[in-house]
């Protein structure tokens, strides 16, 4: 096919044998026949504009002109084509083509193909501004979205949501007829949703939300089997309570022992605390114990506060208190921790049924 | 000898001290600032009585030292520094009664948790649920570490 499009025959003529007219004909010629060979290749574009270009003959001169210098370029050194003031054109196609050392039969495919790529941003035709223009659209809501998000953006969702975000990156066909909705969380409009930007953003903030309260189930022990949002927010509440309360008993016992202590920094190595730390669900377990089963005492049963149940937690909390006084403490400390304890049970004893006095109300 | 005995009581550390997790991390922030601070209450008040506010005060300073790297560690340092002796742990006698309404009954929850936390307030909703988690966390390993302390030493 390239063989007969640029005959070896036609190339010996040197161009400047070749008068004006002659010149114009054999232009024609080339055209037409590239035109024909253009049926296979894709580029309607330059299809139209050589057959618009095909009339008139001074916009025929300037195309082929310019076409002529691509060509030209490719071939390299081997055939002077004698255009002189053009060299310069030729050297600046060379660059913005890109291709310098390219086999003959191989050139016009590629010039064509790079003539086509250059000329994409000029033409403007209706298909290609048309995916522009989504293309645009889409960037311009990444970065929206980007600029929204970049202040709420923490730690542990972090990763999850640029992998979401890579996902969303690829690029819908063009004969697709939705756009798809970027954002971080990927909220996709269903049927019958409101698709405004409001609604979504609402969504969006919702399903943060729901995320990092599945977090926080996770953290807090017990929580797993309690479902809605009220019961895990609850259970939260219970056990930052009880944390908290944990530190200011411990507190108070480091007040108490304070005189007594041989502090030394070295020996409270990472593994005593990782042992303890394994220790600490135990003690841990028993306080919220004491708080989460409040609040799940039967009820129903008329209003009876079902006392074994009261009594196991007691359990577990003299256990707690017998677990500390197996120390060397001096007695007064140790009756202070007895008093301590004693109004903490008090405490859950009024809690409880305080709580068992509303719900009965 | 001495070097013997140091180096063997180091070898309880970790042989790579570059890949320490940040619960690592902290106890031993923690336990930098809050062991030197109760040395120091110890020498300083040679009386009997050792308020247990002061030494609460020295547990929470050491905590928000520790934690600077969150927003609650931050409200709390200053709070401590600007001396404020209202506590803001344990609500003992606050027990809110929740209202029927769903929607409400989550947003007085979410009211509660927000007086737990400190500087809670100041946040939004968001930003308080992933700040409740950092805080969790941090408040057992904080409890952990005053448990080794207190049973180290006795």
């Amino acid at each position: 096919m390239l063989e007969g499009l640029v005959s070896p025959e036609s190339l010996s003529l040197s161009y400047a044998d070749m008068s004006v007219p002659e010149r114009l004909k054999w232009l024609q010629q080339l055209q037409q026949q590239e035109v024909l060979s253009q049926s296979s290749n894709d580029s309607p574009e330059l299809l139209q504009i050589l057959q618009f270009h095909g009339s008139n003959n001074d916009e025929l001169l300037q195309s082929t002109f310019s076409h002529f210098q691509m060509l030209g370029s490719g071939f390299g050194t081997n055939y002077n084509m004698g255009f002189g003031p053009s060299h310069e054109a030729m050297d600046g196609c060379i660059s913005r083509t890109g291709s310098c050392q390219i086999d003959p039969a191989d050139t016009m495919g590629v010039m064509l193909k790079n003539s086509e790529e250059n000329r994409a941003i000029s033409l403007k035709t209706k298909r290609k501004s048309e995916v522009k223009t989504r293309e645009q659209e889409k960037t311009e809501k990444k970065i929206k979205v980007e600029a929204e998000t970049e202040s709420n953006m923490k730690g542990k969702s972090n990763m999850s949501n640029k992998e979401a975000y890579s996902d969303t990156l690829k690029e819908t066909s063009k004969g697709a007829s939705e756009i798809q909705k970027l954002d971080y969380i990927h909220v996709r409009a269903r049927r019958g949703q409101a698709t405004d930007r409001h609604s979504l953003a609402e969504r969006a903030r919702r399903e943060k939300i729901s995320k990092k309260m599945k977090y926080l189930q996770d953290l807090v022990p017990g929580c797993n089997q309690v479902t809605g949002k009220a019961g895990t927010l609850d259970e939260i509440i219970n056990y930052v309570q009880s944390l908290q309360r944990q530190v200011e008993f411990l507190s108070m016992k480091l007040a108490v022992l304070n005189p007594e202590l041989d502090l030394s920094v070295e020996d409270l190595s990472v593994k005593q605390f990782q042992a303890y730390s394994s220790n600490l669900p135990v003690i841990v377990a028993s306080k919220p114990l004491i708080m989460v089963d409040v609040p799940l005492f039967p009820l129903d049963q008329q209003g009876s506060l079902d006392l074994s149940v009261i009594n196991l937690n007691q359990t577990t909390t003299i256990e707690a208190v017998r677990f500390y006084h197996s120390e060397n403490f001096s007695d007064y400390s140790k009756f202070l921790l007895l008093v301590w304890e004693v109004t903490c049970l008090l405490y859950l004893f009024a809690s409880a049924i305080y709580k068992l006095g509303n719900s009965v109300t | 000898m001495e070097r013997q005995i140091i180096s063997k009581k180091k070898q309880v550390f970790s042989v790579e001290p570059t890949k320490l997790s940040p619960s690592e991390v902290f106890t031993r922030k923690y336990t930098s600032h809050l062991v030197p601070a109760l040395k120091k209450l110890n020498m300083d008040k040679n009386s009997s009585q050792i308020n247990q506010v002061t030494v609460k005060h020295e547990v929470d300073m050491a905590l928000a030292l520790s934690a600077q790297e969150f927003a609650w560690g931050r409200f709390l340092l200053q709070k401590l520094s600007s001396a404020d002796s209202k506590s803001s742990s344990s609500n003992q006698t606050q027990i809110l009664e929740r209202s029927n309404d769903e929607d409400g009954e989550i947003e007085e929850k979410m009211k509660e948790l927000q007086e737990l936390l400190p500087g809670g307030k100041e946040m939004n909703v968001e930003e308080m649920l992933s700040e409740i988690g950092n805080y969790i966390k941090y408040l057992e390993l904080q409890t952990s570490a005053l448990k080794t302390i207190v049973q180290d030493t006795t």
